[in-house]
């Protein structure tokens, strides 16, 4: 009972390695090619390059942060247009608030924590993005590209701080029209506001803390050693979480 | 010697039957994932805090079977044992199909499955082990596919060559697909172990599986097959589920024995649903019982029992990469050591995961997919022997006819 694999069979062995040899060269050559020509394209110089010399960190002084306040919640979900579909499981939050409980000998501890992003100097996010989508740029701050994101959702494991999440659903809502929304299937984090920061504002939740008059929310270049960032961070006790495992946050607590 | 292969009829009603059983199953996978598509994956019931579910579960089991069905090939390839060339052929073929399978539970499981044709490659970062995986995916479905040919045309010379590789390569692929897991930043994932007891899993697996294909094949197209030689491939396997049960203790042992990690062993070992499916499915079912039905006189030298164990074997590595991706996810991280996180907006502590329908239909439309190759490989390709015997040299094997 043969089978129709005759044909087959006659397949030349030089014919055979041609068309798989072409065919490898092709696809490698084209790839390299198309980096090569991409990258040479984006690239900036040193020089005209205003990211280059600015390290942005964040202070969050949580004293001064009230339990039931959510003015920056509020306004992060405003500015970004982060998904909110009513169902922790599915709901995006760039910035979270936890209430957190510890004793320290027999005194109870009790506070009111702001996490986030920690924008990682070593963020293990970045490393494991099989396509570069997600990537710190040269002020330090973590980005995802989500033109690029393929929806793969290893950050979210490689994540240490819970602080990626993943569009899972469309969401109708889009406050801030100047702005765009994602679609499903792409991962996300806060962005430091990034466009903000490009044009000299900050971001939405340090505005937003200032005006609520709490003012616990403070960024600015850790680099420059005139800026209040750097002045705290140095000379005052504080804390970054799970500083351990050698990711570098880059967002200080004080008070924690 | 001339061994005959040849391909089967397919003119039984049987046959057509399975062929339609994996068409259908094909097509309700395609729905399936048509609907994460449309919808957005929430639909198969993943979430922030479950970010990975059953067809990565699926995928790494696949890929397991591959490496594992690749070895098999490898006894007549690598080690010129002569009475496994009969094997040989449909080992190759089932080995390339299931890397097909993994690599489609997988892009099936993309948020944006448009962009994997593209994207990673393109962008390839050499730091992640999810583009180093994809690279030694293709590269083992390449590799498989010169195998076959070599195989097809007896090309001796080539033949052993690429075997070599291939035996290398699955090794590679396992390993790989292990540090996915195992350098990751999870309590429950880390382990510099994973690659390698992903590699003693994945054989495991992959001799089962291909004794139960093999024997199964052999009988329903009525082909003489000589049981020393599934014998043989019991004990392999019986070997192979030692060396698993050894790196699950090791494993084991080491986060019971970390203070920074014993919390999370006694979530792992006794914390729900999956510290049932690692005592009962993997522990019990999965190793115990085979091992010692492998190894009893008895049972361990009687096809139907290899068979037995062997689908044993079969459901206890499925329960074993369950008990790899899952608890890993619904356990949390740590964010503060000493403290509690009493309120949040997000479900911060330990979560739960159930199988959904949507999940459970797309895993299935991978199986049609593949089941349909084999069906159509089985028919043209000429992949099965017209016999399986076992040579002169060893037929010292102290096996009495009555046992048989």
């Amino acid at each position: 009972m043969p089978g129709k694999t005759g044909e087959i069979n006659r397949m030349d062995r030089r014919d055979f390695i041609k068309t798989a040899g072409g065919l490898i060269l092709t696809i490698g050559s084209g790839t390299y090619a198309f980096r090569i020509l991409s990258a040479t394209g984006a690239s900036v110089s040193g020089a005209d390059n205003p990211l280059i010399g600015k390290k942005w960190g964040m202070v969050i002084n949580l004293d001064r942060c009230r339990s039931d306040c959510t003015a920056c919640l509020d306004a992060c979900r405003a500015e970004n247009n982060v998904a909110y579909h009513g169902d922790d499981r599915w709901d995006l939050h760039w910035i979270r608030k936890v209430k957190l409980e510890g004793e320290i000998g027999h005194t109870k501890v009790e506070k009111s924590v702001p996490l986030l992003c920690n924008h990682c100097d070593n963020p293990p996010c970045a490393q494991v993005c099989p396509v570069q989508a997600t990537y710190k740029r040269d002020d330090g701050i973590v980005i995802v590209d989500h033109h690029r994101c393929i929806g793969c959702r290893y950050c979210m494991i490689a994540c240490p701080y819970n602080a990626r999440q993943f569009n899972f659903k469309d969401d109708e809502a889009w406050p801030n029209k100047d702005h765009p929304k994602r679609s499903h299937g792409v991962a996300e984090a806060c962005n430091l506001c990034a466009h903000r920061l490009d044009v000299g504002k900050m971001p939405a939740c340090v505005e937003a803390c200032r005006n609520s008059g709490a003012g616990a929310i403070m960024v600015g270049d850790l680099n420059d050693p005139e800026s209040e960032v750097a002045r705290i961070t140095s000379t005052m006790a504080v804390k970054r979480i799970r500083a351990d495992l050698g990711t570098e946050p880059k967002v200080y607590y004080l008070g924690l | 010697m001339d061994l005959k292969f040849d391909s089967i009829e397919g003119d039984s009603i049987q046959y057509r039957l399975m062929m339609i059983a994996f068409a259908v199953f094909a097509v309700a996978g395609f729905i399936a994932t048509w609907s994460v598509i449309e919808k957005g994956l929430w639909v198969t019931g993943m979430n922030n805090r479950v970010p990975w579910g059953l067809q990565i579960v699926m995928a790494i089991y696949y890929i397991g079977l591959s490496a594992g069905s690749l070895v098999i090939s490898g006894l007549y390839g690598v080690f010129g044992k002569q009475e496994y060339k009969p094997f040989a052929r449909i080992a190759v073929y089932v080995a390339m199909l299931f890397l097909i399978a993994g690599l489609l539970s997988i892009l099936t499981d993309q948020g944006r499955m448009d962009r994997v044709f593209v994207e990673p490659f393109v962008y390839f970062n050499l730091q992640s082990m999810f583009s180093i995986n994809p690279i030694l995916y293709i590269g083992h479905i390449l590799i498989c596919v010169i195998y076959l040919w070599a195989l097809f045309y007896e090309r001796k010379k080539l033949t052993t060559v690429i075997a070599t590789v291939a035996f290398g390569w699955a090794f590679c692929v396992h390993s790989g697909t292990g540090a996915i897991f195992g350098f990751g930043a999870r309590m429950l994932y880390e382990s510099p172990l994973l690659p390698a007891s992903f590699v003693a899993a994945a054989m495991a697996s992959g001799t089962a599986l291909m004794i139960l294909m093999i024997v199964g094949l052999f009988r329903v197209t009525k082909r003489p097959l000589d049981d020393e030689l599934i014998i043989w491939l019991g004990r392999f396997l019986a070997i192979c589920l030692l060396v698993v049960v050894y790196f699950l203790f090791v494993e084991n042992a080491y986060r019971a024995y970390v203070v920074e990690l014993r919390d999370a062993a006694v979530y792992y070992l006794f914390g729900g649903l999956h510290s049932l499916l690692f005592w009962v499915g993997l522990i019990l079912i999965g190793c115990f019982i085979p091992i010692f039905l492998l190894f009893y006189r008895k049972t361990g030298k009687t096809v139907r029992w290899i068979v037995f164990a062997s689908a044993l074997v079969v459901f206890g590595v499925m329960c074993e990469r369950y008990v790899i991706v899952l608890p890993g996810l619904t356990h949390p991280p740590d964010l503060f050591p000493g403290m509690e996180i009493t309120e949040s907006v997000i479900q911060e502590g330990i979560v739960s995961y159930s199988l959904s329908f949507l999940e459970i239909l797309q895993a299935l439309g991978v199986f049609g997919v593949i089941g349909f190759l084999f069906g159509w490989g089985l028919k043209y390709l000429k992949l099965l022997p017209s016999e399986a015997r076992v040579l002169n040299q060893t037929e010292n094997i102290d096996v009495s006819p009555e046992e048989k």
